[in-house]
């Protein structure tokens, strides 16, 4: 990577007893879409309320182009737009109004002002709602409002934080459309989710966050190698699942086996050869098969190799 | 800096405006109540002082109390005055409210006076009627303090003044003392005793009052904002975080100001109720606002939500409002002393005193504890926001 936009280097925050990030470093290029993936309390909005200079970090520093990020630093702050997880909208204010109010809060000119308003009005697909107030409309118009706002002062680096939970899923889709076009006018994009399919759909890399630390990092390609040249096989057992996932863990081939409820997911090379002995380690301990599956693993799997939990635990 | 701010108390100036329940809190209730009050309340221009009067002595003196200045308040319209024959019958009188208040002039008054000894006028009074004895009081006070003048007077123009006067020099006193009676001025009395008008007394009480209520909404608005999720956005954006606590507390003092002015204008336009000179009242007025919003910052340092804080602030400008005596007027015992360990209480103070005075001055005691009571209350309140939210 040429110079990076934004530059994350060692970041650590407690909260009292609780270390919610431990060491977090990463970089985003111009505009790269980077994910930070992982479960909720996995310190994914800790992050990157250091990075968007919401908090200060306990250690670490963070740059955006060149310059040092921090809580007071304003003249910084200008290169980010934040879009919060929460609504972050005037309820009172029409989006126009809300619009207005954030560009020149960003100090943008009157002329300039009126522009983006227009734009991202047009973006966001509120051009005819613009003079209603914003408790008129419904939870998509309003999370497009709240994207809209981000992009407004033109950031360099724009920071997503789980915009679609609560989604319906055609909002979902609208937002990760708009998210999709934000790299072509050249923004740097930094998102947080804990939807893998997200993660595989939007970035161009992604780090996998767990406990306040950096799990691994790459693109979604270079993640799944992590696991090496395997295939992940779900078999769903009757009977004792532990003991079965036990047996199988035990075959020759098999780098992990866990249980889950009445399935066992095993990594292992090879699947389509070295299947008959995984049905007999079932057997052999009074479990029997009802379905097998086998797949390419992804990003979920990916998680579990690298944390041993599931990404929605 | 002081650009991000005035944007922000832009926006939430129009979201105020929007808001019903300030427009309720800051102009609506607080006319109402007072115009309600009002009405049940007596118009000070139509008091009437009820008196009673017993002539026990029958001499000079006391002739001209009830022969020669009773009768010429009476024609002045405020009084009206019953005659009875001893102490006993006027306290019964007193008892059935047939009269506010009586005189008695004791047996021996004018030859107490003669004889150079002085003498007593005695005030039986309704304790409800608490205007009318003050005022009652005040006649009797002035007939008396006219009394001693003159005798003083005539006395150091003797050249001999040991023992008794002659009885011309006693026509001569009481002459020179019911000259004197213009001096009694029952409007006068009034306003010395009562300062404010009832009608202005409570609606100044009502809009200071409200005052608290309204300032809490702007003091509220950094934990709303950060309640409803706005707070992080304001953050992100390239402000000092001091930005919009500056806001919040711009917010609040125009708030404050505007609807204590509008309830002033208004009150006197709609229930006749002056506060007094502009100058003075404006000054009072800008005090109170910088009080209410040092208490109010310092309550709201207490709470962690914009509903908790909210909770906090009406318990306070409640108690406030109360103890500070915003619904009647407390007078001087022990209400009035508790009435000034709140804000509320040096206001109408000082409303009183610059009613009493009609000087501009006659504020600057009260608007100086006003402002004490902001400034003590707001750094220690503004600390604890600032470290709590930054925590």
């Amino acid at each position: 990577m040429e110079t990076p936009l934004l530059s994350c280097t060692g970041l650590e925050r407690s909260f009292g007893d609780l270390k919610a990030v431990a060491g977090v470093s990463f970089e985003i290029g111009e505009g790269e879409t980077y994910g930070l993936l992982g479960p909720n309390g996995a310190g994914k909005t800790t992050s990157i309320s250091i990075v968007a200079g919401l908090l200060a970090a306990d250690a670490g520093e963070v740059t955006v182009a060149g310059e040092r990020m921090h809580p007071r630093a304003t003249a910084t702050k200008r290169h980010v737009g934040l879009v919060p997880q929460e609504l972050a909208i005037y309820p009172d204010l029409t989006a126009r109004e809300n619009l207005d109010f954030f560009a020149r809060l960003y100090g943008l000119d009157k002329a300039r002002r009126a522009t983006r308003v227009d734009e991202i009005l047009e973006v966001i697909g509120l051009t005819d709602r613009a003079t209603d107030r914003a408790s008129e409309y419904s939870g998509g118009m309003k999370r497009r409002l709240n994207i809209g706002i981000g992009m407004l002062h033109q950031p360099r680096l724009l920071i997503l934080d789980e915009p679609t939970v609560g989604v319906d899923p055609q909002s979902r889709n609208a937002i990760l459309e708009s998210v999709e076009n934000l790299t072509t006018d050249g923004i740097s994009v930094l998102y947080t989710t804990h939807y893998m399919e997200e993660a595989e759909r939007l970035c161009d890399r992604i780090g996998i966050i767990d406990e306040g630390l950096l799990a691994a990092e790459g693109t979604r390609r270079e993640l799944v190698a992590t696991i090496g040249e395997q295939d992940l096989v779900r078999l769903h057992v009757e009977g004792d699942a532990s003991a079965a996932a036990e047996a199988c863990a035990k075959v020759d081939g098999v780098s992990s086996a866990d249980a889950e409820d009445d399935t066992i997911i095993c990594l292992m090379e090879h699947a389509g050869g070295r299947l008959p002995a995984l049905l007999q380690a079932v057997n052999d301990v009074d479990a029997s098969v009802s379905g097998v599956e086998v797949r390419e693993p992804d990003l979920e799997d990916v998680f579990l190799h690298l944390t041993g939990k599931a990404l929605r635990d | 800096m002081i650009r991000s701010a005035l944007v922000i108390l832009r926006k939430d100036l129009l979201l105020r405006l929007r808001d019903r329940s300030v427009w309720l809190f800051a102009f609506v209730v607080p006319l109402a109540l007072a115009f309600g009050f009002s009405l049940v309340l007596p118009d000070p221009e139509d008091f009437e002082l009820r008196a009673g009067v017993v002539d026990l002595d029958g001499g000079e003196v006391a002739l001209g109390f009830t022969d020669e200045l009773l009768p010429s308040l009476v024609e002045d319209g405020f009084i009206t005055v019953r005659s009875y024959r001893d102490e006993e019958t006027a306290r019964v009188a007193i008892e059935a409210d047939e009269v506010a208040v009586a005189w008695v002039l004791p047996a021996g008054l004018t030859d107490g006076i003669v004889a150079g000894a002085g003498g007593r006028i005695q005030l039986l009074a309704n304790p409800d009627h608490q205007l009318s004895s003050a005022v009652a009081r005040g006649i009797a006070e002035r007939f008396a303090a006219q009394i001693d003048r003159a005798a003083l007077a005539i006395g150091t123009g003797q050249t001999h003044t040991q023992g008794a006067l002659e009885p011309e020099q006693v026509e001569r006193i009481t002459a020179t003392a019911l000259d004197a009676t213009g001096l009694v001025g029952i409007d006068e009395l009034v306003a010395e005793h009562q300062q404010l008008s009832e009608p202005s007394y409570l609606a100044a009480g009502m809009a200071i009052f409200f005052l608290f209520f309204t300032v809490s909404f702007g003091v509220n608005g950094f934990l709303a904002e950060r309640q409803e999720g706005t707070l992080p956005r304001l953050l992100v954006a390239p402000l000092r975080p001091v930005a919009v606590h500056i806001a919040k507390a711009m917010g609040a003092f125009v708030m404050g100001v505007v609807s204590m002015a509008v309830l002033a204008i208004a009150s006197d336009l709609l229930l006749d109720a002056a506060w007094g000179p502009a100058g003075g009242v404006a000054v009072l007025i800008v005090s109170a606002v910088v009080a209410a919003l040092g208490v109010m910052v310092l309550v709201a340092s207490f709470a962690r939500t914009a509903e908790q804080s909210g909770n906090l602030l009406a318990i306070t400008a409640m108690i406030l409002g109360l103890s500070g005596g915003v619904f009647f007027p407390v007078g001087t015992g022990v209400l009035g002393t508790l009435a000034l360990a709140s804000p509320h209480g040096w206001f109408l103070r000082g409303l009183g005193d610059l009613a009493g005075s009609g000087s501009f001055t006659a504020t600057l005691p009260a608007a100086g504890v006003l402002v004490a009571f902001g400034v003590i209350a707001a750094i220690p309140g503004a600390i604890r926001i600032e470290r709590w939210a930054h925590a």
